[in-house]
């Protein structure tokens, strides 16, 4: 690796302390309830706590935590696009920008982008760019930044509920909210709103029907903007899991209304009644 | 030589040449003991639209290191001696046009920071800028007993349990820049800053010297 | 009318206020921002912090690991802090590699923890010439409105006090090392730096805490570090107009205070987290 110049110095290899531990690597349990108390193959999703309007410098944002998972985002714009070759004249520009702190996983990660986050990054443009009206901002661009703080699993879905309700709340039209919620396919099993450990662990399971599952969904125009599935399951097997993502995302659905009812009514409190 | 009490203040022999590069619009050699720093200032130029400012030119510093890419450290670096530079610059007299000055390490042998910022003032001096006081650098090394040393050398610094550098100006001969190494009590920045000051009177008579000999060849 | 004039007149818009010896946001000219403290809310961390100073929020995780030390100093580890502003935290700072900002704030703390003694790198040595740990402090702004540099070293030495870190053997056998991740120890914090930085206005107005509106139309910067011993750590002006020696006492004076606040507030966050556990 060539050495970064703009950060203070490294030594050159580091090893996690993980790497000489002792205890042997966790395995997924095949059945029977899940390391956090919740059920298997139930709509299950971890409580979520949700706020807008943390950031004082953007023109939108959003925190949200699930479980262990934390992540922020804050939404600058419409603006002036930045590359002037690439202006559009009658659409804006979305970009998004998500990004792993890192002290965010397990093993700790580097400061420069790698390949997953531009994947995460893409994925989250695509899930949100049918929820924005972009045509209400020729010329311009809104930039969507996602940092994610701590990965306890599913951070693709958490990050799209964010991302939408950060970019409501600065204010962007919008057609609809943007909910995310994703499984983890375990044989016959899945597992809602997986953790990281459920996630990325090896199943001890049978072979067939391994994979993961993302959805982004459109509650009130009942629509889906993005999926992203990868692993190998049947066709049946997909459906059905679109379907319970669906049903997830709309157990999200009255908590992500209640916090951008809060932060609207901070915002511009409704008139006194005296 | 180095050596110094309360009262006499040493340092190390200086050396100063002016306008030896052909290129740069101003240009200063500066030598602190073993300690040499080449300096050029190009500009007013021409500004890039995204670093325009409307009532004032913008300055860039830039630090090269003897070898090698430069670190985060010449980045402080850069920022303190930028920031210096503006506040003796009567920067208002060319809005948005850019200043550039680059510092160019020969040789390390310690106090490098001040012997930055001679060289800076020499340069822009040089290039003719228009600026409301001349500014020098003055570091100080405390070292285990206690005692004070001006324009330590590199083997000094080592030995000391505190290093600051002082960019003093001319006019009042007060502080405008100050950077620290290694903890220290109240009354040793005080004594420190006392010292810097004495010290900065004679690095002011060196650049009279200096330029008065360069002239005086010309004229 | 007051927003009109904000924005075609900030400078003045200020001067209205400090000339009745206050600021647009109601405090004093000595006042710090409400300060807040979260400690050890990432897991995935060994040690972690949320400062928020005002507005201005930084978090600050550490990560451990393992490594060689160097030939010329084999009983020493190291610490590696870097500051992050990513384009989260302002519209001002753009994706990419660190800009001058970050890279200067990085080296600056680097240079507190080295002037400080905050920890001292043996301690950070398991076997020498063989093992030590390396921290990895990364500390990343999430909400940028001024005093960066104070608030990232309060997030850096409440993680640092959070930190615990695994119990390491070598087995002299096999010569190679074995972590118990469920035995930890914190580490040795052998003295509390903490910053308080001033603007100054028309060369003579003092104010502590600036904002981030007030850092762009102030005349010159200034960072005091000192510790619990009131010794000083770091004096950092890096710039600007000059400060006299009485201005100079008043400044220190006020960061022996404020770190007498701040190292107070860090302990009694800690002792509620282990009230809690």
């Amino acid at each position: 690796m060539p050495t970064d110049n703009k950060r203070v110095r490294r030594p050159e290899v580091s090893q996690s302390p993980s790497v000489f531990a002792c205890r042997p690597a966790a395995v997924l349990p095949a059945a029977g309830p899940r390391a956090d108390g919740r059920r298997r193959d139930q709509v299950d999703v971890r409580p979520v706590f949700v706020r807008c309007g943390l950031v004082s410098q953007a023109k939108g944002s959003a925190y949200i935590e699930a479980g262990n998972s934390k992540l922020m985002c804050c939404v600058y714009g419409p603006r002036e696009t930045d590359r002037k070759d690439e202006t559009d004249m009658k659409c804006g520009r979305l970009i998004t920008d998500m990004r792993f702190a890192p002290f965010s996983c397990p093993e700790r990660g580097s400061w420069i982008q790698g390949s997953e986050e531009k994947d995460l990054s893409l994925m989250l443009q695509e899930s949100l760019r049918p929820a924005v009206c972009l045509h209400r901002y020729p010329r311009s661009q809104v930039e969507v930044n996602v940092m994610v703080l701590e990965n306890s699993g599913s951070v693709l879905s958490h990050a799209i509920t964010c991302a939408s309700l950060a970019l409501a709340d600065a204010g962007i039209e919008m057609y609809d909210l943007v909910l995310g919620c994703s499984i983890r396919q375990d044989g016959a099993s899945y597992m809602v709103d997986p953790t990281y450990l459920e996630e990325n662990g090896c199943s001890s399971g049978s072979e067939d029907n391994q994979g993961r599952l993302t959805v982004a969904f459109l509650p009130s125009l009942n629509q889906i903007s993005g999926l992203q599935s990868d692993g190998e399951m049947a066709e049946e097997t997909l459906t059905a899991g679109v379907r319970t993502c669906i049903e997830g995302c709309y157990k999200l659905y009255p908590v992500i209304q209640q916090a951008l009812a809060k932060a609207t009514r901070k915002a511009a409190p409704p008139p006194s009644e005296s | 030589m180095e050596e110094c009490g309360d009262t006499n203040i040493t340092l190390r022999e200086f050396g100063c040449e002016q306008s030896l590069l052909s290129r740069p619009d101003g240009s200063s050699s500066f030598m602190q003991g073993d300690t040499s720093v080449l300096a050029g200032v190009y500009g007013p130029a021409e500004v890039k639209v995204s670093k325009e400012i409307y009532d004032r030119a913008t300055l860039e510093v830039v630090i090269q290191p003897k070898v090698g890419l430069s670190s985060v450290r010449e980045r402080l670096q850069e920022q303190s001696v930028r920031e210096t530079c503006e506040a003796a610059l009567l920067a208002s007299l060319h809005p948005r046009s850019s200043l550039t000055l680059v510092l160019q390490l020969l040789h390390d042998d310690g106090s490098l920071l001040s012997c930055y910022l001679n060289a800076a003032c020499m340069a822009l001096m040089d290039a003719g800028l228009p600026m409301s006081c001349l500014f020098c650098g003055v570091t100080c090394a405390v070292n285990a007993e206690g005692q004070i040393i001006t324009d330590p050398s590199a083997a000094q610094e080592k030995e000391s349990r505190a290093l600051m550098t002082f960019a003093v100006e001319s006019t009042e001969h007060r502080v405008i820049m100050s950077s620290t190494r290694g903890s220290f009590s109240v009354h040793e920045l005080q004594q420190c800053i006392a010292v810097s000051q004495k010290a900065s009177e004679k690095i002011f008579q060196f650049y009279r010297d200096s330029v008065r000999r360069r002239y005086s060849k010309i004229l | 009318m007051a927003a009109g004039f904000k924005t075609a007149e900030p400078l003045e818009y200020h001067r209205s206020f400090l000339k009745e010896n206050c600021r647009p946001d109601g405090r004093e000219l000595a006042e710090f921002r409400t300060t807040t403290l979260n400690i050890g809310s990432i897991s995935t961390a060994d040690g972690s912090a949320l400062v928020k100073v005002g507005n201005t929020t930084v978090i600050c995780g550490i990560k451990a690991e393992l490594t060689n030390p160097t030939v010329e100093a084999p009983s020493k580890g190291y610490i590696v802090p870097n500051v992050d502003l990513p384009p989260l935290c302002s519209s001002r700072f753009r994706p990419g590699p660190p800009g001058e900002q970050a890279q200067a704030a990085s080296q600056f703390i680097a240079d507190v923890i080295e002037s400080s003694d905050v920890i001292q790198t043996e301690d950070l040595c398991i076997e020498r010439g063989k093992l030590c740990w390396v921290l990895y402090c990364d500390i990343m702004c999430l909400d940028y409105d001024g005093n960066l540099l104070d608030a990232c070293i309060i997030a850096l030495l409440a993680a640092l006090k959070n930190t615990q870190l695994p119990e390491v053997t070598i087995k002299p056998e096999a010569c190679t090392p074995e972590v118990n991740l469920e035995k930890r120890n914190g580490l040795l914090i052998h003295k509390h730096p903490v910053g308080t930085s001033f603007c100054v206005f028309d060369n003579s107005i003092l104010i502590v805490d600036p904002t981030a509106e007030e850092e762009g139309l102030s005349s010159a910067h200034f960072t005091v570090v000192t510790d619990e011993g009131d010794r000083l750590c770091s004096v950092h002006k890096p710039g600007g107009t000059a400060l006299s020696g009485e201005k100079l006492q008043e400044c220190i004076s006020r960061a022996t205070a404020r770190q007498r606040e701040i190292q107070k507030l860090i302990d009694k966050v800690i002792q509620s987290v282990k009230a809690a556990e």
